[in-house]
């Protein structure tokens, strides 16, 4: 008997090993390097900006030169991109955002910027970028030059396009934590293909993603140019537009958005306030003008409900410990909720100087994240909204053993194995989180790092839900930066497992994905 | 008036047995057995052989005949036979009868090619909800996704004057986003201005959105006597019918089904009601889920004698009013002895529904209001007309009425200022004679 190979041998794969083996290797290697190929345009930008602002374009070209290379040699050395299936799916996407990220460092290394000089950190900057997590081990953004700032707001752009087209094409069809349900189908001409389909309804969001953010843009140079705030000028429109829309939390400023006046706070919180919506509901609201969809859809209505909850909390909390007064307070509670549900992590005070009860709640929105089908992290609320609705039943079921009772979403019966879906993708996004919590915890005292548990919660919390800033010295005004390499690979991690929902990665651990 | 009767089951033979008299009536069905009793009785033509044949309706005359009526168990053998029957003679009148409500909704839409389609189960729906004491005499029919209803309303002579009732509409309390579409007096039909009143003994039609409907049935009924709890045993087609319905005028419903596969789809198909995987006999079930406290038990199981069975042990256990749909005859009778306070036969209802159409064939109705000449209107408005723009105070009076206007999927109830767009949907209210003149003018 021939010994099943635990994992896949390396692309050299001999039409032997090709046999044995369940998954397309090659095939899934052929189109990550097709990808990668691609990313490597990216690098033009901040190489323009650069040349734009007097300073050195070689680390941008660089890197996209290494990461044209790489993806071109990747692609060449390997073929059948074209036969890959639902089950290379998942190791592809793995595959592609690890080395995105991976790649994506090299700017930070050749840049010569001392605080991002170890590999880990630059690394940890680059992954929390393209996972438009937002949490930085930078101590002085505001030392960084233009270009290198602006590289940073643009990888969280690019991410949250990844995402869009993941999370509303490519995962559903994965049938990936029960999320097939959650996106309705586009709605369109009838197309005969399913690939046309995923890339008519991927092309459509992009659009609406690239016009949401020209609209932010748009909005913040107004601000600035009408004098509203005269601090917001058209880099820091753009910067932080890339940031917002992609729900990432990245800012050019080391106060984040405490830096810009009131009238500023307000349009991101706007900003980001549907950059969390599900991008299919603000297609079919704003560009085919139906609006009765979203005021009807019951996770947009959690999603505003909740946000609602979680601001007059805080407002509560503000205004009662006379932390802050009247608009300001507002503002306060408004902006830092509708921050950290979205998964953002922008902020506008320094929220770790507030009380538990805000931390509390705080926390626990970073373990709800905003709609399906946008660029936000974590559980996302129509799961909570499923997962609410599973308990009631099972309840039901227990004082009525006969009642069949399906679960409903927007009226319409939930597939119960999609149901099984979403609570095995609750249950194992807490088991992560508690997972790398501990780890941190752990690892924390040897180093002797003033870690408390509950900071070492939040951070596994803020970078597993693709938040970003989380509480203690890892705060909105504090950096990652005096965690260990160790720790911070753990975070890395964590940031790539929440960004890719869990089970793509997990699932590439059970021995059956690898057999035939 | 010559009919040809497709079909010589029960409907078709409780049609036959109306009409013998008065027409020249053939009946054709698969089977000669059923038909050899009907040509002994009755001074009827029978035929053996498939309705749906275009040879066989010829040769039983549908080039001469004024009437077809297709009642078969099967839907698509009556809509064939109808089509069949309408393109040999265009002067004919079909009538179809269908189980499947979806073909019913077709054919609201004018999609199919037939004058009248009657369905068993909505029919019996319907006497069910009549039956319960909801003051809501019948649902007529639903516009624009269930946005719109239109309902028919027989005021009670003996309901006091008050908000609504006695009082000029234009001061009474009239639920918001709802009109009264008309006042039925005397077999004389009115469409009301401002100064009409309510009175005790009308049957009004009232056009509205569900929660309107159900405050005007509040306003209207007695509350002593409604009832809000309702077990239906066995989820077949016209269970299933008769659940919506009740469940349509807020009624809480409670669904028992033997069958496990049925219940799920019923669980899937029933959004708001409660449905139970259950025996009806399992006496455990139903004493933990009280069914003798509930309002009323509606018994529609397969067969008769299931039925009776378990609405005499739900009378045991305590149900106050149980109600029976049977399909054979015999069971009228036979239940009442039982004790089982009422019966309905979805098949007679069919059947009489029919056969009041045979009588007064003389419209295409996309929605007829039972026993009166006016219809509903689904019309899209074309851009050219000239009725665009004018505010609705201002639109001409012609014996007819825009109930509600579907707009950018939004439903507006109209008021005097509100002005008619070009591709508004608009669901319009008319006497039949001027469906014609309403069609040209939008």
């Amino acid at each position: 008997m021939i010994a099943q190979p635990r994992r896949p041998r390396f692309a050299a794969a001999s039409q032997l090993a090709r046999r044995r083996l369940g998954v397309d290797v090659p095939g899934a290697l052929n189109l990550v390097g097709f990808l990668v190929k691609y990313v490597s345009l990216a690098f033009l930008f901040p190489a323009a900006v650069a040349l734009g602002y007097g300073e050195d374009p070689w680390p941008f070209l660089a890197g996209g030169a290494a990461t044209g290379g790489f993806g071109f040699a990747l692609e060449r050395a390997t073929r059948g991109k074209e036969r890959v299936g639902a089950r290379e799916g998942f190791l592809v996407l793995a595959l592609t955002w690890l080395l995105i990220p991976l790649l994506g460092a090299v700017p930070y290394l050749l840049s010569g910027e001392e605080q991002l000089s170890r590999p880990m950190d630059a690394l940890f900057e680059s992954m929390s970028g393209f996972s438009t997590t937002g949490a930085s081990v930078l101590t002085d953004i505001e030392g960084l030059s233009h270009s290198l700032a602006l590289w940073r707001q643009f990888t969280i752009w690019v991410g949250g396009m990844g995402i869009i087209v993941l999370g509303l094409a490519v995962l559903p069809r994965l049938r990936v934590g029960g999320r097939q349900l959650f996106e309705a189908e586009m709605p369109g001409p009838d197309v005969e293909t399913l690939t046309v389909r995923i890339r008519e309804a991927a092309r459509r969001f992009l659009l609406l993603y690239v016009g949401i953010t020209v609209a932010g843009v748009a909005g913040l140079t107004a601000i600035g140019w009408s004098g509203l705030d005269e601090r917001m000028g058209p880099y820091e429109a753009v910067a932080h537009s890339f940031s917002a829309v992609a729900t990432g939390g990245f800012s050019t400023k080391a106060r984040s958005l405490e830096a810009f006046g009131a009238a500023t706070q307000w349009a991101v919180i706007v900003l980001i306030l549907v950059a969390g919506t599900n991008f299919a509901l603000l297609y079919r609201s704003l560009v085919q003008r139906r609006p009765a969809h979203a005021a009807r859809d019951e996770e947009f209505r959690l999603y505003v409900g909740l946000l609602g909850l979680a601001s007059l909390l805080l407002l509560f909390e503000l205004v009662a410990q006379e932390i802050a007064t009247g608009e300001a307070a507002v503002r306060h509670a408004v902006f830092q909720a509708v921050a950290t549900m979205t998964t953002t992590g922008f902020a506008i005070a320094d929220y770790t100087q507030w009380t538990a009860l805000t931390s509390i709640t705080l926390l626990g929105l970073m373990f709800i994240g905003a709609s399906a089908g946008s660029t936000s992290g974590s559980v996302k609320v129509v799961r909570h909204l499923l997962v609410g609705r599973i308990l009631g039943r099972e309840l039901d079921q227990t004082v009525h053993p006969e009642l069949i009772a399906p679960v409903r979403l927007n009226r319409q019966p939930v597939d119960e194995r999609a149901l099984r879906g979403v609570v095995v993708f609750v249950l194992l996004y807490l088991g992560v989180a508690a997972l790398g919590a501990l780890v941190l915890l752990v690892d924390s005292a040897p180093t002797g790092l003033q870690l408390r548990p509950f900071d070492a919660i939040a951070a596994s919390a803020a970078t597993l839900g693709n938040v970003g800033p989380a509480f203690g010295f890892a705060g909105p005004m504090g950096s990652f930066e005096p965690f260990s390499d160790a720790s911070t690979g753990v975070m890395v991690a964590l940031m790539w497992l929440g960004r890719l929902e869990l089970i793509p990665v997990v699932v590439l651990l059970t021995r059956n994905y690898w057999r035939a | 008036m010559r009919i040809i009767i497709i079909g010589a089951g029960l409907v078709g033979s409780t049609v036959t047995e109306a009409l013998h008299d008065e027409h020249d009536v053939t009946v054709v069905d698969l089977d000669g057995t059923r038909l050899a009793p009907l040509a002994g009785r009755y001074d009827v033509t029978t035929l053996e052989g498939n309705g749906a044949s275009r040879r066989l309706l010829e040769q039983a005359g549908a080039r001469r005949a004024h009437l077809v009526i297709a009642c078969t168990p099967r839907d698509e053998v009556n809509i064939v036979a109808a089509m069949l029957a309408k393109k040999l003679a265009p002067q004919v009148k079909a009538v179809v009868r269908t189980t499947n409500v979806e073909y019913l909704e077709v054919w609201h839409e004018r999609q199919l090619d037939v004058d009248f389609i009657v369905s068993s189960e909505l029919e019996t729906a319907y006497a069910v909800s009549r039956l319960i004491g909801v003051p809501a005499a019948r649902q007529t029919d639903v516009f624009a996704d269930g946005q719109v209803q239109i309902v028919e309303f027989d005021v009670d002579p003996a309901l006091p004057a008050g908000d609504l009732v006695g009082r000029p509409l234009r001061a009474a309390g009239i639920p918001p986003s709802s009109k009264v579409a008309s006042i039925i007096r005397a077999g004389e039909v009115l469409f009301p201005s401002g100064d009409e009143r309510i009175e005790g003994g009308d049957r009004i039609v009232v056009i509205g959105s569900p929660d309107a409907a159900r405050a005007w049935s509040a306003a209207l009924g007695r509350s002593s006597e409604q009832v809000e709890d309702v077990v239906v045993f066995g989820c077949g087609p016209v269970g299933a019918a008769v659940a919506q319905a009740l469940l349509r005028q807020g009624i809480r419903v409670r669904v028992v089904e033997r069958s496990a596969e049925r219940a799920r789809e019923a669980a899937s198909e029933l959004v708001d009601a409660r449905v139970f995987h259950a025996a009806q006999l399992d006496e455990d079930f139903l004493e933990r889920e009280r069914i003798g406290q509930a309002d009323a038990g509606i018994f529609a199981l397969h067969d008769d004698a299931a039925s009776l069975y378990a609405a005499a042990l739900a009378k045991l256990h305590g149900l106050r009013l149980a109600i029976a749909i049977v399909q054979e005859s015999v069971s009228e009778r036979l239940f009442e002895q039982a004790g089982i306070d009422i019966t309905v036969n979805p098949r007679l209802l069919a059947a009489e529904e029919i056969v009041r159409f045979a009588h007064d064939p003389r419209t295409r109705q996309v929605a007829m209001l039972q026993g009166n000449r006016f219809e509903v209107l689904d019309i899209t408005v074309r851009a050219e007309s000239s009725l665009t723009g004018t505010p609705f105070r201002d639109l001409p009076i012609t014996g007819s009425l825009i109930g509600a206007i579907v707009r950018n999927g939004h439903v507006l109830f109209p008021h005097g200022d509100d002005v008619l767009l070009p591709h508004d949907r608009a669901i319009i209210f008319t006497e039949s004679s001027r469906v014609s003149q309403v069609e040209r003018a939008l």
